[in-house]
C-alpha cells in the first residue's frame, strides 16, 4: 500500500493496512500451488466428480466430463456436465423419461475447444445432437441413424465430425459442422456404407472364410485433418477387425490394415505419422505410409496421444501379476514407461489443450487428474 | 506535559468521580458515567489485546509469506522459466502445431506471472516473525494511547489512523525505536478538549464504547479472514510437520530443484 493510499483509507475511516496483505494477493497462486504440491505425493490426482455407475463419460480439452445421469427425484435422465477440478456439475440438461436410457448406449464427442457436444443416446439415438456449452443451448439435430453411433469423431478444426455406425445400416458419415445448423447439415458430405475393400480384407487367411462386417468402430481425424483412420469391425470370436485410412475429404480408402483382435481404440501421434491402437489387450504402432505393425511391448485398451509431445497415456485393465488395472504413460520414442497410477472401470482418457494435464474417467465417477510439474 | 484532552481520556486515567463519594451521593449520571468508563476500560483492555494478536497473526504470516517466497516461490519462478524455455522450443520446432504454439504462449505468461508473485530474491533469507515481550508492552501502551476507536474527534482519529498503520509496520519489523518515537510524537501533540460535564462525557464514553465494540467486531472478522486463509493453511501444514521433526519448506525446495534440474538437462540435450 503506498502512502497516498494508506492516507485515502485513513480519510476513509477504516484501519489502514499494512504492506504484507497487499504482498498476500500478489502471492496468492504461488501459495495455491504450494497447498496443492504438499497434497500430493505423486503427479496422480484423484477426485471423486459424480457418483456412479454410468455407462457412458466423455471428457473434454478443458477438464469437463459429460455424463448420462438417472435423476432419480423425476425418474427422468439428465446429461450433467461436472468440472473435473472442482468435482461440481457445471451444466445439467433434463432430457426425456426414458429411465433406462443412462444404462443404454451412448456416445458423445467434444470438440477440440470444448465449446461443442455431439451426442446421441438412448431415445435420441436416432440423430446427433449438437450443443453450444458456451451459449448453454441445443444447437439442433441432424442425421438418421438407426441406433446409437458406435463412435463419434471432431475433426482437430473443428469443421467436421464423423459418425460410425455398425448393425444393419452401417455407415461411416462425414458431416460439416457449421452453427447454426440448418437444412444443409440434413445430409452427410460424405458416406461410405459397406466398402469394396472390405471383401478382399476380411477373408480368414487359414479357413478361406469371410469374416463379417459389422460395421464402423472408433474413428479420429489425423492432426492435419487430411485422414481419418477408422476401424471396420469384424464379427466372429476370433475375428480381426480392420483398420482403414481414409482421405478425409472423400472418404476414399488410402490403406487397410488387419489389426489382431477387437480393436477398442486408435491415437494419432502428434506429428501425424503414427497411429497407436488397441486390440484384444495390446498395444501396437502403425506407420500409416510404410505399412509397418509394429507390437508394443505393454498391454493396452484405450489410448491418448499428448497433442505435441511424443508421450501416449493407456489404459490397461490388466497388470501382469494381479488383475488391478493401470493408467501408464509411455515416451513413445524410446517406447519406456515413465510414470503409471493403479486405476479401474476407465471410461475415457483426454489430454487438455495445452498438453499439461491428463484426464481419466472411471464407471464410478472417479477422475484422475494426471499433472506433473514438469512433462 | 499536563493531560487535558477529555476526548483522548479513555485512554487515559478517567477523571476521579468517585473522589464526590466523600462529598455525597453521586448524582444519577455520574454513577452511569463511572460504570460507563469502567466498561469502556474493560473494552478498551480487551480491544489492546485483541488488537495485538490480530498484528502478531498478520506479521507472522508476513514473515511465513516472506520466507515462503524467497524459499519456495523463487524456485516455482525459475522453474516455470525453463518450462517456458522447454514450451518455445518445443513450438518452434513445431511450428504448424497451434496446440504447441498456444502451450508456449501460456507457459510463457504462466512463467512472467510466478516470477512477479515470487518477487525479487532477497539478500537474506527472511527470518521468521517472533515479537519480543518488551514490544509486545511497547505495542499494548501505543494501541492503549493512539487507537483510532478511541477517540470520536474526526481529526485526532484521522492522525491515530496514520500513526497506527505506522505502528503496525513497525511493530511487524520489530522496530522498537519506531514504536517508541510513535507514541512519543502522539502524546506531545496538542489536543483539543471539548464539552464539560459529566453529561457530554457520558455520551462521549458511550460512543467511544460503541466505536470499541465496532473494532473488536472487525478485528474478528478480520482474523477469521486470515485463519481461513490459503496462507495460513500452508503455514499450519509447515508447523505440524515441523513438529515431526520435518522442513517442508526445505523438502519443497528439493523437490523443486530437482524439477530445475531435469528441466535444465532437457534444456541442455534437446527435446526428447
Amino acid at each position: 500500500m503506498t502512502q497516498e493510499e494508506s492516507s485515502a483509507a485513513a480519510q476513509s475511516g477504516k484501519i489502514a493496512r499494512t504492506g504484507s496483505q497487499a504482498l498476500a494477493m500478489r502471492s496468492a497462486a504461488l501459495v495455491r500451488r504450494g497447498l496443492r504440491d504438499l497434497a500430493r505425493d505423486s503427479n496422480w490426482l484423484m477426485r471423486k466428480v459424480f457418483h456412479g455407475p454410468v455407462s457412458h463419460a466423455a471428457l473434454s480439452p478443458d477438464g469437463q466430463v459429460c455424463t448420462l445421469t438417472p435423476q432419480v427425484r423425476y425418474g427422468a435422465q439428465s446429461l450433467t456436465l461436472f468440472d473435473v477440478e472442482r468435482c461440481v456439475p457445471t451444466l445439467t440438461l433434463s432430457l426425456s423419461h426414458d429411465a433406462d436410457s443412462a444404462a443404454g448406449p451412448a456416445r458423445f464427442a467434444w470438440s477440440s475447444d470444448a465449446r461443442y457436444l455431439l451426442g446421441a443416446w438412448g431415445s435420441q439415438a436416432g440423430a446427433l445432437q449438437l450443443f453450444d456449452l458456451q451459449a448453454k443451448m441445443l444447437v439442433g439435430a441432424f442425421g438418421k441413424f438407426s441406433r446409437v453411433p458406435s463412435d463419434i469423431a471432431w475433426s482437430p478444426t473443428g469443421a467436421f465430425a464423423a459418425s460410425a455406425c455398425g448393425g444393419e445400416n452401417s455407415s461411416l458419415d462425414l458431416w460439416r459442422i457449421q452453427p447454426p445448423i440448418d437444412e444443409s447439415i440434413a445430409a452427410p458430405v460424405h458416406q461410405l456404407l459397406r466398402p469394396e475393400w472390405l471383401d478382399l480384407q476380411s477373408t480368414d487367411g487359414e479357413t478361406g472364410e469371410a469374416g463379417a462386417f459389422t460395421g464402423y468402430g472408433r474413428t479420429v481425424f489425423s492432426p492435419d485433418e487430411k485422414v481419418i483412420a477408422t476401424v471396420a469391425e469384424i464379427g466372429g470370436e476370433w475375428a480381426d477387425d480392420l483398420i482403414a485410412f481414409l482421405d478425409a475429404a472423400t472418404l476414399r480408402k488410402k490403406s487397410v490394415f488387419e489389426a489382431q483382435g477387437r480393436v477398442t481404440d486408435l491415437a494419432w501421434s502428434n506429428d501425424g505419422n503414427r497411429l497407436v491402437y488397441c486390440s484384444a489387450g495390446q498395444a501396437y504402432g502403425i506407420d500409416p505410409l510404410s505399412a509397418e505393425c509394429t507390437s508394443l511391448p505393454f498391454g493396452g485398451e484405450q489410448c491418448a496421444w499428448h497433442p505435441h509431445l511424443p508421450i501416449c497415456l493407456f489404459f490397461s485393465s490388466w497388470l501382469r501379476s494381479s488383475a488391478k488395472g493401470r493408467l501408464f504413460l509411455v515416451d513413445m520414442n524410446k517406447i519406456s514407461l515413465f510414470d503409471e497410477c493403479p486405476a479401474e472401470g476407465i471410461l475415457d482418457l483426454r489430454w487438455s489443450l495445452d498438453g499439461s494435464k491428463a484426464y481419466a474417467i472411471t464407471n464410478e465417477g472417479l477422475a484422475y487428474v494426471y499433472e506433473p510439474e514438469l512433462l | 506535559m499536563t493531560r487535558k484532552s477529555i476526548d483522548t481520556e479513555a485512554t487515559q486515567t478517567p477523571a476521579p468521580l468517585s473522589a464526590k463519594a466523600n462529598k455525597g451521593p453521586l448524582k444519577p449520571e455520574e454513577a452511569e458515567l463511572l460504570r460507563k468508563r469502567e466498561e469502556q476500560k474493560s473494552l478498551e483492555n480487551e480491544l489492546t489485546e485483541r488488537e495485538l494478536r490480530a498484528t502478531n497473526l498478520r506479521a507472522e504470516l508476513g514473515a511465513f509469506e516472506r520466507r515462503y517466497l524467497h524459499l519456495v516461490g523463487l524456485r516455482y519462478a525459475e522453474l516455470d522459466e525453463y518450462k517456458a524455455q522447454l514450451a518455445e522450443r518445443l513450438a518452434a520446432e513445431q511450428p504448424q502445431n497451434e496446440r504447441a504454439q498456444q502451450a508456449a504462449r501460456e507457459a510463457r505468461a504462466r512463467a512472467s506471472e510466478t516470477k512477479s508473485g515470487a518477487g525479487e530474491k532477497a539478500e537474506h533469507e527472511p527470518r521468521a516473525f517472533k515479537a519480543s515481550p518488551e514490544m509486545k508492552r511497547l505495542y499494548r501502551d501505543v494501541a492503549k494511547r493512539i487507537h483510532p476507536d478511541l477517540t470520536s474527534d474526526r481529526d485526532d482519529r484521522t492522525t491515530r489512523q496514520q500513526l497506527m498503520a505506522r505502528a503496525n509496520e513497525a511493530y511487524e519489523r520489530g522496530d522498537e525505536p519506531a514504536l517508541e518515537k510513535i507514541l512519543t510524537e502522539y502524546e506531545s501533540s496538542p489536543e483539543a478538549f471539548h464539552g464539560e460535564g459529566p453529561g457530554a462525557e457520558l455520551i462521549r464514553v458511550i460512543r467511544r464504547i460503541s466505536q470499541v465494540r465496532g473494532r473488536l467486531a472487525e478485528i474478528e472478522a478480520e482474523s477469521q479472514a486470515l485463519l481461513r486463509s490459503d496462507l495460513y493453511q500452508l503455514r499450519l501444514r509447515v508447523e505440524e510437520a515441523a513438529q515431526d521433526g520435518r522442513d517442508v519448506l526445505k523438502e519443497m525446495v528439493e523437490k523443486t530443484e530437482e524439477q530445475i534440474a531435469e528441466a535444465k538437462r532437457r534444456l541442455a540435450e534437446g527435446m526428447r
